[in-house]
């Protein structure tokens, strides 16, 4: 009884946590707000003016975009953790950000239009995961080590097409890739959201189906598999889950870093390393984290904005290693 | 129930042949020892029974049916192996570890907690190895020989026919190893069949019902303690002489040849 009721006030105060940040997202901004002019906008969303129009068309779907984007990536991160046994494992272990990267930055230098550059991205992500998939083909399933191998190489590739097209490009189309490679929100509404759902949904799904077996892997690949976890059902519904996630994170929001590799050790401190719980603690977590830096972007040097991405990697990563690395009480990278 | 039968069995690793021609019949309630030099290909047989590699040659039928031919889910009930490698998972307990031996009697995809059933059946193997009062506690605060013997109670949570254990007792302490043979003798009772490979020839002579000598490649001979522990047996496989004596009704055997500390200058 007593450990029942400690779970669900874990996952309550994640939740209230979550919806906090969410709160937050919609009451700071760049236009000046007041607390009150948001709670009569929220009241509402069919009257007329400024601020009905800021909060469901801009803050609103920000926030859920940021949230979105966060648990999409934590839930990626912790699969591939997972799959791959290794805690330094990321989603864009598997190619996805810099296959993204190298298509956005040809799509700007062919000119492509804007509006066509988040699907290119997507599709750039998925065709660069299926490459490493096959590069790390092995019998039925995967192998681990080429696995990450073949990621580590395709993205230091298309890391170099980046930066290529950066130095050949002029200072505008430049810029645009920057932006991109830094991670951020901006602009983004409901439209973008619409056209990612179907893929977020898709990687979610098969994420959880994943997750019993994920549970059996913690044994060892050899015990799972004499417990009777198919191993290759199980690296390839965890590959297509967290590059479906990731992937749609990088259309929506660019390369937003850190959430992926960090948020699933925050998970497992909190409510163990049993998959189920840490997949659903991952995705609350990483939908509070990149809400929250989201409001913090927009809000510290407004009505400018820091890039999500860098605003992640400056506050997060300081408190990760405080977290991890202080000398002494510092928590195990892998596991709790 | 538990007939396991290697008919012609030859073993391939890396292009070369590791195992050839390997027959035997086990029977039910069984409990077999494989032993043989470092190399001999024993570790190799006990992932092949376990379905997790393919034969090169011949067949491995458990109760009529190819191991090689069964479904994941399916061998997974028929047939387990507690290998030298399991992992340790880091922040969960006892019990909810042992309760993965039950994966394969639920669906895959499956989230909910272990029914009543499930619970029963981890608590009487948990009390079968002697770790009932562990059961709440983190599994890596167990030491060694614990361990061990929660990877015996997830192999008796999983209730398959045959039981496959490799090398159980290494780098436990006498007491431990004691501790865990009594459970492997356990685990091989009415229908359930065990097989353990292990270095330790007196303890295969002390619990084992049959011993199959592997080497040179071959199967070299499989019957009880007093019949495949033989002198020329041992001395083929090994490349050693040893000295058998009798011991509780069964018997022990010792290497020869060791240096003595008398021989030495001190």
């Amino acid at each position: 009884m007593e450990r029942k009721t400690f779970r669900v006030i874990r996952y309550a105060t994640l939740v209230l946590a979550m919806l906090a940040a969410l709160a937050l997202g919609l009451f700071v901004g760049g236009a000046a707000l007041g607390p009150d002019d948001v709670l009569q906008a929220l009241i509402h969303p069919h009257a007329v003016g400024d601020a009905t129009t800021i909060v469901w068309s801009l803050r609103l779907p920000r926030v859920i975009i940021a949230a979105v984007v966060g648990a999409a990536l934590a839930v990626s991160g912790l699969l591939l953790q997972g799959l791959l046994r290794n805690p330094l494992v990321d989603p864009f272990l598997t190619g996805v950000s810099a296959g993204a990267g190298a298509a956005i930055a040809l799509a700007v230098a062919a000119g492509v239009a804007a509006p066509f550059v988040p699907a290119l991205g997507f599709a750039a992500s998925m065709a660069t995961a299926l490459l490493v998939a096959a590069l790390a083909r092995r019998g039925s399933g995967l192998d681990a080590e080429r696995l990450i191998l073949a990621g580590v190489s395709l993205s230091a590739l298309f890391s170099a097409i980046v930066a290529l097209a950066l130095l050949r490009l002029g200072p505008d189309s430049g810029n645009a890739i920057l932006a991109w490679l830094a991670g951020s929100l901006a602009s983004r509404g409901w439209p973008d959201l619409a056209w990612a759902a179907p893929y977020l949904g898709a990687g979610l799904a098969l994420a959880a189906l994943a997750a019993p077996s994920l549970n059996a892997l913690r044994l060892g690949p050899n015990t799972a598999r004499a417990v009777g976890v198919n191993i290759a059902r199980t690296q390839w519904l965890v590959l297509a889950a967290a590059t479906l996630l990731a992937a749609a994170s990088v259309a929506l929001a660019g390369i937003v870093g850190f959430v992926g590799l960090i948020v699933p050790h925050l998970a497992r401190r909190v409510v163990g390393t049993d998959v189920r719980a840490s997949l659903i603690a991952s995705a609350l977590l990483g939908a509070t984290v990149v809400p929250l830096a989201d409001a913090m972007a927009r809000s510290i040097v407004a009505p400018a904005e820091v890039p999500l991405g860098v605003l992640l990697a400056f506050v997060g990563v300081p408190a990760f290693l405080y977290l991890y690395l202080r000398p002494s009480g510092g928590a195990r990278l892998w596991g709790t | 129930m538990g007939h396991l039968s290697l008919q012609g069995v030859r073993l391939r690793v890396g292009g070369r042949t590791l195992l050839d021609d390997v027959s035997l019949d086990m029977l039910p309630g069984e409990l077999v020892a494989v032993v043989g030099p470092n190399g001999a290909g024993k570790t190799s047989l006990l992932r092949a029974i376990a379905g997790f590699t393919r034969p090169a040659g011949g067949r491995i039928m458990l109760d009529g049916s190819d191991i090689a031919t069964m479904r994941t889910m399916q061998r997974a009930l028929a047939v387990t192996l507690i290998g030298s490698d399991v992992e340790t998972p880091v922040g969960t307990t006892v019990r909810e570890t042992i309760a993965t031996g039950r994966f394969a009697r639920r669906a895959w995809w499956d989230w909910s907690q272990p029914d009543d059933d499930d619970e029963r059946i981890v608590t009487q193997a948990l009390e079968r190895v002697g770790l009932a009062e562990f059961a709440e506690r983190r599994l890596e605060t167990l030491s060694s020989g614990e361990k061990q013997r929660a990877w015996l109670a997830l192999a008796l949570a999983q209730d398959a026919q045959v039981v496959l254990l490799d090398e159980p007792t290494s780098h436990l302490d006498p007491r431990a190893a004691l501790e865990v043979a009594r459970i492997m003798r356990g685990i091989a009772c009415g229908t359930r069949t065990a097989v353990v490979v292990t270095h330790d020839l007196n303890e295969a002579a002390a619990v084992a019902d049959r011993i199959a000598v592997l080497g040179d490649g071959v199967l070299l001979r499989f019957a009880s303690p007093q019949e495949a522990l033989a002198p020329d047996v041992l001395e083929r496989a090994y490349g050693i002489s040893f000295e058998r004596i009798a011991f509780d009704g069964s018997i022990r055997v010792i290497p020869r040849g060791y240096p003595t500390g008398a021989t030495l200058q001190r």
